[in-house]
């Protein structure tokens, strides 16, 4: 387990994020949700080349620093930029890390768990970069440490090794490992894990994801409002752009997501800030054909090309046009969906 | 096995195999056999040319060699990766310098034949090849830490290379420019110094000098080494 208390930092002047608390135990996987520049210096804090400016940070009962030194460190990292060997044959790679790290563990079911076993003759240099990154995930395997720590995990991977991770991850958690997850991408924190912070330099606020299971009540409540939507008031959704006000018509709209209470209208890649609340807009929007998809999120039925099922009770929706971007489904809403859309 | 010396050999074996697909390096390794064969064949056997010959093995191969494959584990960012894992810094630095150390040692020992250099006393020769091999390794990983990737190291070993491979000739200008005596006490002249005091027929406590001179050399290259190690690591 690892326990952050009373850390903060600051650099230059200012402050990167003011004293927050907090822990994963074992079995459990918590993402921290950040801007760039406090994941790079989170990940430095973590792996021990940067020092905190006040309170510390403990693994297994032990300060982080002293526990990095030591031989039996309890921490395994996974950086967004990590390297391999280029020139080695992903079996030659395997074995180096498994005597590099004194490991017992089975050379062949680590490549079997992270779907990789197919290439092992292959060099290292023609993996692709999501191949490249379940590579690094056999290493995590292989070090077996209590605790795991993530950096964008799954940033710009293939659809199938989101699911290898995903299954990877589910993995961990069962063997009893604590994983710390850093990420800038909400989707990707709400996909891997269930218990999410967002840090920034107003401090740590620990979003409230397990409301969504007593959800049901409230979703009733919402849908029995919406037959009460007046002819359309305004068909104009309006967001705030430097003092300026847009205003997009509803089809434009890609997904609405909400963080930190604010919700944002993504329009063709770019994201606009919007007045009014989720709630709000999902009263508006609902007419329109758009769908609350989530706690976070309402997305534009029209725009969404595939549902994809990672396991029986995590979902994502992957829209139009831009591969790369999907929202997540739950598990509750699902059901909704399948209704709407006639498949029940 | 002891675990650090099991660690050592896994980054040994590691670069074993990637320095055999990695022709850029491992190319360089004809350069000196291909002269020492010229060399051998025209029938030059002043010492001079020898020990230039072992100067230049030990610049290209045991130097040379070892920037690269430092400096690629820095550009590649795989340096970290070794840092993080339980490996301390002195399995790093051996396992990363025992590939090239025996490549280095090889081909040497493949120079000397191809040369036809037969010495009087093969263990003082060979004592002072060692201590040199070391020295080189020291210098090749200095380079490596320094620079940033392997074309900054290849273009930084050039100069490396010109100045240990040659400056044992500023001996014969000595008497001329008395500044250059400082050369005297270099690791390379020394070497040939060394050559030179066997090729006389010296006994073992003639060579000691020069031994010392090349073994401090080493001492005072290796605690470089692992200063810059250490700063760099807190640098990243």
């Amino acid at each position: 387990m690892i326990k952050i208390i009373n850390a903060e930092k600051s650099s230059h002047h200012s402050v990167i994020f003011p004293s927050f608390s907090m822990e994963v135990q074992t079995h459990e996987a918590a993402a921290i949700h950040s801007s760039l520049n406090v994941r790079t210096v989170l990940m430095d804090l973590l792996s021990g080349s940067a020092s905190l400016s006040g309170g510390r940070i403990e693994v297994c009962g032990h300060s982080i620093l002293s526990d990095l030194k030591n031989d039996n460190t309890h921490l395994s990292f996974l950086f967004l930029d990590e390297a391999l060997y280029e020139r080695l044959t992903l079996k030659e790679h395997i074995l180096f890390w498994k005597k590099l790290f004194i490991s017992s563990v089975n050379s062949d079911e680590i490549l079997r768990r992270v779907q990789l076993e197919h290439l092992k003759k292959k060099r290292i240099s023609t993996l692709t970069f999501s191949e490249k990154k379940r590579m690094h995930f056999a290493r995590i395997l292989l070090e077996n440490k209590s605790v795991v720590i993530l950096e964008e995990p799954d940033q710009n991977v293939d659809l199938e090794t989101r699911r290898v991770i995903k299954k990877l991850m589910e993995g961990l958690k069962k063997e009893g490992k604590s994983i710390l997850l850093l990420t800038g991408n909400m989707e990707s924190a709400l996909f891997m894990t269930d218990c999410i912070h967002r840090l920034d330099e107003k401090g740590l606020h620990q979003l409230d994801v397990k409301l969504e299971e007593d959800e049901p009540g409230e979703v009733k409540e919402e849908t029995e409002e919406t037959p009460l939507y007046q002819p359309v008031k305004i068909e104009k959704i309006p967001a705030k752009v430097n003092e300026k006000i847009i205003l997009f018509n509803p089809p434009e709209i890609d997904f609405v997501e909400s963080s930190d209470g604010q919700s944002n209208l993504s329009v063709q890649g770019e994201v606009y800030p919007c007045i009014f609340t989720l709630n709000d807009l999902e009263k508006r929007l609902v007419p329109f054909g758009f769908f609350r998809c989530h706690r976070s999120y309402i997305v534009n039925l029209q725009k969404v090309r595939e549902i994809i099922t990672w396991t029986r009770n995590s979902y994502s929706l992957v829209l139009e046009g831009s591969e790369s971007i999907s929202i997540p489904l739950s598990k509750s809403k699902m059901a909704e969906l399948k209704e709407m859309l006639g498949l029940k | 096995m002891n675990h650090s010396i099991k660690r050592t050999m896994a980054i040994f074996q590691k670069d074993y195999k990637d320095f055999t697909k990695n022709l850029y390096v491992s190319s360089m390794v004809f350069l000196p056999l291909f002269m020492a064969a010229i060399y051998g064949r025209m029938g030059v056997q002043s010492i001079e040319m020898v020990f230039m010959i072992f100067n230049l093995t030990l610049t290209v191969i045991a130097a040379f060699t070892q920037s690269a494959l430092i400096a690629e584990e820095k550009e590649k960012n795989t340096l970290r990766g070794l840092m993080l894992s339980p490996a301390g810094t002195g399995e790093i630095l051996i396992g990363k310098s025992l590939v090239s150390f025996l490549i280095s040692a090889i081909i040497l020992l493949l120079s000397a034949v191809l040369i036809e250099y037969r010495p009087g006393n093969t263990l003082l020769i060979a004592a002072g090849l060692f201590v040199s091999i070391l020295f080189y390794l020291g210098v090749g990983t200095l380079l490596g830490l320094i620079t940033r990737s392997v074309m900054e190291a290849s273009v930084a070993i050039l100069p490396v290379l010109l100045f240990f491979s040659f400056s044992s000739f500023a001996m014969q200008l000595s008497a001329e420019y008395p500044i250059l005596k400082a050369a005297e006490y270099l690791p390379n002249t020394q070497l040939v110094n060394l050559g030179h005091a066997v090729q006389s027929g010296a006994g073992f406590a003639d060579g000691l000098p020069a031994l010392l001179i090349i073994t401090g050399w080493t001492i005072g290259i290796s605690a470089l080494v692992v200063v810059v190690y250490h700063k760099k690591m807190v640098d990243n």
